[in-house]
């Protein structure tokens, strides 16, 4: 946005701070996005969950350390790491024959005998990536098309809204469970896999296949506003004065839209963990041996009344993570949307 | 209005046609191989497997069998199957690779489970949502109301199948609190108490989003000027709120309504996992186990015509009651 008195402002604080100036400083427009991150700072929830979220990147992470702080298992002398099974401490049925430990904080999985904490600590990572990687790429590519449909109209416009319209019809969960094993065999070729790589292809399908079917909301959404911009006073007098598309689009309409773009983007990544979680769940998303706790929950369902402790780490895990970004995303909005201001 | 209603009714179409040329090439040109799913590869002789595909059709050319699979959904088509000549009157969806049964029976027979589920679920998430929505906007401001925002916050944020992942396991499961699910064959009360779990679970988390939309839109009507005139001419507080406010503030909510009923019908593909309701929903999932290509084309088709529909129906709805609309 043109925002002359934000520059002013910066150059008027670098002189000495006085009591008229400071006045001033209240009375002159601040940007949509100062004006939202002063609100948000003050927002006792969003601070909450921005510590709740940190403190889940942070083990994501300093996964291998946490990991590590536990002291060696006294069967095999190793300490525990996320894929090394050991079957020497469950018993005949699969059952772990000891349950939390110093060796062991959250127990060990049943019959494969692999340490939960480890699982749990690293099952954070593709949760937050895919989350993360999947909202900033369908913001991208929503921004884009949302650009090019508003400002262009036309036949670009039409051709854009009818994709749009299509793929908001198009029954999304369905597809996503068809379209992952395509994609899958399309990266992966025909030639033979170890489980490792098998695991790390299908980690980018997913968020491949997560972020072509998540765009379509923010565009449309950016497509109205651009159409609104573009008729405006300064986006014509910069046109008049002969000023190229590409800096029209990225000087002076882009900057108007960071609000409903951060905020949607704010939104997607708890909706992508989600996702994420729920394919694991339906048996299409990570595969073994990737830590998730999408897929430990699918797992830990088949014992959870005689081991609890397998399901509620992730359980817990996931919802708390989940919870937080929704509620930051919601105090997010409430700090751009003029009309909440108290 | 006409040429509203036809433009709407050309993109309708041209999207459901568009679903069916994509799902047909996605599925059927996509490398899977549902002869290896039927026939495991390790104890499968090749011949065995080619003898499959033959049976399947899944040897003949790729525009063949888009040919027959869209005469078949537009006329009808007749199926040789060992032997035996079945027709298959249109719209004809095929036979199931693994039951051999055809598509339509196995989809529409599982239907009115899923309707019954979504209108279950629904009647608790309109009542709820609809109800907490007014009640939070009347106290507006107030401990009450930022308790039931709070809430419904809350709610809408945790991720939805742990939810109800732990209702079924817990309550259901294994503390029996709550009926699992029965067919209806074994009596329709049954049947009913065993959607009860599936359809508060679902009719709760939903509600979330309808409490603040309600709200939102309750306070929005109510700090127009013909309630305050209202309000100035006497007429009581709860005329004013039932008769002026309510009435305006659900049109917006039963768009949002008529678009989230579509999406129930489809088949809440985890609600139905989950509970182990034997719905469309689920029918799919095991359909995508097995690559049980008609199956799974047949659901993503009829859901498909189902959302575009329903689509249709809201956007013609509004354009009757919101003249504005038409102009866009």
């Amino acid at each position: 946005m043109p925002e002359p008195s934000a520059t002013a402002l910066s150059e008027a604080s670098d002189e000495k701070p006085s009591t008229t100036l400071q006045h001033q400083e209240k009375r002159t427009g601040r940007s949509p996005g100062q004006v939202a991150w002063d609100r948000l700072k003050k927002d006792k929830v969003a601070i909450i969950c921005a510590s709740i979220i940190v403190f889940f990147i942070l083990v994501a992470i300093l996964a291998p350390l946490l990991t590590a702080l536990q002291s060696a298992d006294p069967t095999t002398g190793l300490k525990a790491d996320a894929t090394r099974t050991n079957t020497d401490i469950v018993d005949i049925n699969g059952l772990p024959m000891q349950g939390t430990s110093a060796a062991h904080w959250m127990g060990v999985e049943p019959r494969l005998g692999r340490d939960l904490f480890a699982r749990w600590a690293y099952g954070a990572r593709p949760s937050l990536v895919i989350g993360f990687v999947a909202a900033a790429a369908s913001t991208m590519i929503g921004v884009t098309l949302g650009l090019l449909a508003g400002y262009l109209g036309g036949v670009v416009d039409r051709v854009i809204s009818w994709v749009i319209d299509f793929f908001l019809s198009l029954p999304i969960l369905i597809l996503i469970i068809a379209i992952v094993p395509i994609v899958q065999k399309g990266f992966a070729g025909t030639g033979d896999l170890t489980n490792e790589e098998t695991s790390d292809i299908r980690f980018w399908t997913l968020i491949v296949v997560l972020f072509i079917f998540g765009w379509m909301g923010l565009a449309r959404l950016v497509r109205g506003e651009v159409k609104s911009l573009r008729e405006r006073e300064f986006v014509q007098a910069a046109r008049a004065i002969g000023v190229p598309t590409r800096q029209i689009l990225f000087r002076e309409i882009l900057p108007n839209l960071v609000g409903p773009i951060i905020v949607s983007a704010s939104i997607a990544v708890p909706a992508y963990i989600v996702y994420e979680a729920t394919l694991s769940y339906l048996g299409v998303g990570l595969v073994e041996p990737t830590a998730s706790w999408g897929r430990t929950i699918s797992d830990a369902q088949s014992l959870f009344s005689i081991y609890p402790l397998w399901l509620w780490p992730p359980v817990i895990g996931l919802s708390l993570l989940v919870l937080a970004l929704s509620l930051l995303g919601d105090s997010i909005r409430d700090a751009f949307d003029p009309s909440s201001r108290r | 209005m006409l040429i509203y209603i036809l433009r709407r009714l050309a993109l309708a179409l041209s999207v459901v046609l568009a679903t069916m040329v994509s799902a047909f090439l996605l599925f059927f040109a996509a490398p899977s191989d549902p002869a290896l799913a039927l026939c495991p590869e390790s104890k499968c002789p090749p011949e065995r497997l080619a003898q499959i595909s033959a049976s399947l059709g899944l040897d003949r050319p790729l525009r063949q069998q888009f040919f027959e699979y869209f005469s078949g959904l537009f006329v009808g088509r007749d199926f040789t199957y060992a032997g035996d000549t079945v027709h298959c009157s249109a719209p004809c969806l095929g036979f199931s690779f693994l039951t051999r049964q055809s598509v339509n029976d196995e989809l529409f027979s599982r239907f009115p489970n899923t309707v019954v589920l979504a209108i279950m679920a629904a009647i608790v998430f309109v009542t709820v949502g609809v109800v907490t929505g007014i009640a939070a906007a009347v106290r507006r401001g107030t401990a009450a109301d930022r308790l039931i925002v709070g809430a419904s916050q809350v709610l809408g944020a945790i991720p939805y199948y742990v939810l109800a992942l732990l209702v079924a396991l817990y309550p259901v499961i294994l503390w029996h609190v709550l009926p699992q699910f029965s067919p209806m064959s074994e009596g329709f009360g049954r049947f009913l108490l065993g959607l009860l779990a599936p359809a508060l679970i679902l009719g709760l988390v939903t509600s979330a989003s309808y409490t603040r939309y309600t709200r939102n839109s309750m306070l929005e009507t109510l700090s127009m000027d013909y309630v305050r005139t209202a309000r100035s001419k006497g007429i009581p507080e709860r005329t004013v709120l039932f008769q002026h406010g309510f009435r305006a503030a659900m049109s917006p909510i039963l768009t949002i309504l008529g678009l989230d009923i579509a999406y129930l019908l489809t088949g809440t593909l985890i609600t139905e996992q989950i509970f182990g309701v034997d719905g469309i929903g689920r029918r799919t999932i095991q359909a995508f186990r097995s690559q049980d290509l008609p199956v799974i084309m047949g659901s993503v088709l009829m859901t498909a015509v189902i959302i575009v529909v329903m689509n249709l129906i809201v956007d013609i709805g509004y354009s009757l009651v919101d003249p504005r609309v038409r102009l866009s």
